[in-house]
């Protein structure tokens, strides 16, 4: 390396990287600075400084609902992500079959067809089987767009395992069952974690199927939050946008502390 | 075909072959059906659900949704049957729709370049960077991905709103410069889809710098190639994996986006995405929201298709050039 102090170039590209974060960033933290404005509308730059928006948006049924259900249908996707995902993985990378490639194609396509479209397709779906249901509805479609994620990390894991191990236990006497239980599924663990805190995730913030399947009686957060856009002005909504940030902070942690951010995206 | 009768005597030249018993090839083939079933047993098991799941609830309506999409719908709501293009020429010939679907092809386009440029020095920084500064970059870029779009989108809101209560017009006002109107513009589509699609350029790039080997880099320096120089002739070129992966992932993802158009778009631009949700939810012409759904697939998939095909034989004829 050259040793000529600090280089034009390298400044270029710190303050070039500098300012494309803080791009990045802007909208996430505006929320914060415009909730805590104590006005009867959202201003820039806030006046004074005030807690009760948060108070207040706390205590709105409407978010608190939302909020809830959100949770326990993103809880209801993950859930049945990995119970379908996991023996999915498993037999995609342990068994060798005609019509392997199809199979795989088939349940991973979802990350790369447009959800919205998936959304019309399963709205369209239900409504010729006069499945009114919502909240099924809703969790049908979540698993469908969560599912691949839990495939694709529990397969990752899974390509990582020597498969000797499992068959030394079996050598052993260790059935087929046993044999996985013991010795394979440890192993997977942190791509089963991974997987489902994502699946989680993904169900939370989805959009593109929810605004297709939801009904009054179950409207998930992001829906809620959209609607409130359009008729709340005070700063409530920037301390909404501000609650769901904090929520997002934690999952983020969440993921970076069990399962590793760049593992979880498989990039 | 070879059959029984026509297959030469048994015994010519001497060598005996067992005539196979005439029970014997129904027999064997009972035992290699039940052996075949015994070793798909758990095939079945553990691909069966979802291969069930994901065919009855994920291909057989996306298909019934393009058939739908040929279909003729009558004033009151009651599907005939006869198979119509009209919807499709509907989407090309309507001026209204046809500028939408432009509309759609320009942003997801400018979103795609504008990335890709925002994309490099963050790339370059967590592949060549110092690596604790690379793990923070990481985290800062995907960090953004796991907060609801929605959110994202209000942020933009409030920095893109016209007159003076913008963040954005406050600022530039601040500066003595004067206001801009982007709120409801293509431009803030713009805007909005390039920070939220940002890391799925960044991450696949800096995979690939990443894998570059820095010999290369450093002979370039060696031979006196100036900074932009080694980036622009060893780098870019050797980047492009990478950056074909992020072209397909942003320009799918903006093109077939809803919740951005709505928001930053509202009612003066559209795309796709908002076209269909009014089509389907607030004029329930199923078939017109049905074909444009479909227009939206083939764009992606054309996107995909179309991109590993041009940038392997790009990535291929590099490497043969090179060997």
């Amino acid at each position: 390396m050259r040793r000529k102090g600090i280089k034009g170039e390298t400044i270029v590209l710190y303050g070039s990287g500098g300012l494309i974060v803080a791009f990045l960033l802007l909208p996430l933290v505006l929320p914060f600075v415009l909730s805590v404005s104590d006005t009867p509308f959202v201003v820039f730059p806030p006046k004074g400084f005030t807690l009760q928006w948060y108070a207040k948006v706390l205590a709105d049924p409407d978010f608190t609902g939302s909020f809830s259900f959100s949770v326990v249908l993103s809880l209801c996707a993950a859930f049945g992500a990995v119970v379908l995902g996991v023996p999915t993985a498993v037999g995609l990378v342990r068994l060798r079959f005609r019509g392997r490639k199809l199979v795989q194609a088939l349940v991973l396509s979802p990350l790369i067809f447009p959800t919205l479209v998936t959304g019309i397709a399963l709205l369209r779906l239900f409504l010729s089987l006069g499945s009114s249901n919502a909240f099924t509805n809703l969790i049908i479609g979540h698993v469908l767009v969560t599912t691949p994620f839990v495939v694709r990390t529990v397969s990752a894991s899974l390509l990582l395992v020597d498969p000797g191990l499992e068959e030394a236990a079996r050598t052993l006497g260790a059935t087929r069952f046993v044999a996985f239980w013991r010795v394979t599924r440890p192993q997977i663990v942190g791509g089963l974690v991974a997987g489902a805190l994502f699946a989680f995730v993904t169900s939370f913030d989805n959009y593109a199927i929810s605004m297709w399947l939801f009904d009054a009686g179950h409207v998930p957060l992001p829906m809620m939050m959209t609607s409130l856009i359009s008729r709340m002005f005070d700063p409530g909504i920037a301390a909404i946008a501000a609650l769901m940030i904090l929520f997002s902070l934690v999952m983020v942690i969440l993921l970076e502390r069990l399962a590793g951010l760049r593992r979880v995206l498989s990039v | 075909m070879l059959t029984p009768q026509t297959s030469p005597p048994a015994s010519r030249s001497g060598v005996v072959i067992a005539r196979p018993d005439p029970r014997e090839p129904r027999a064997a083939q009972w035992r290699l059906w039940l052996a075949s079933a015994r070793n798909s047993l758990p095939a079945i098991g553990l691909l069966g659900p979802a291969t069930v799941f994901f065919t009855v609830l994920f291909a057989i309506p996306v298909a019934l949704m393009i058939r739908y999409s040929f279909l003729t719908q009558s004033p009151d709501g009651t599907i005939t049957g006869g198979l119509t293009g009209a919807h499709y020429a509907r989407l090309v010939n309507v001026d209204l729709y046809r500028h939408v679907l432009f509309a759609t092809l320009r942003i997801s386009l400018f979103t795609t370049l504008g990335t890709a440029i925002l994309a490099y020095p963050l790339a370059i920084l967590i592949a060549r960077g110092p690596a604790f500064l690379g793990r923070l970059l990481t985290v800062l870029v995907i960090a953004p991905l796991l907060v609801n779009v929605v959110v994202r989108a209000y942020g933009w809101r409030v920095i893109l709103a016209n007159g003076k209560s913008g963040v954005l017009n406050w600022a530039l006002a601040k500066l003595g410069l004067g206001s801009v109107h982007l709120l409801y513009t293509e431009w803030a589509i713009i805007i909005g889809s390039v920070q939220v699609f940002l890391p799925m350029m960044v991450l696949p790039l800096s995979t690939a710098i990443g894998r570059i080997d820095r010999a290369v880099e450093d002979a370039a320096r060696t031979l006196g190639a100036s900074a932009f120089e080694v980036f622009r002739r060893v780098t870019l070129p050797l980047s492009v994996p990478g950056l074909g992966v992020g072209c397909t992932l942003v320009f799918s993802l903006t093109a077939s986006s809803f919740i951005l158009p709505s928001l930053l778009g509202g009612d003066f631009t559209k795309m796709l995405g908002t076209l269909v949700e009014e089509q389907i939810l607030s004029v329930f012409d199923w078939p017109f929201g049905s074909a444009i759904a479909t227009v939206m697939v083939v764009i992606v998939l054309a996107v995909n298709i179309g991109a590993s095909a041009f940038f392997e034989r790009r990535t291929r004829t590099r490497a043969m050039e090179a060997s």
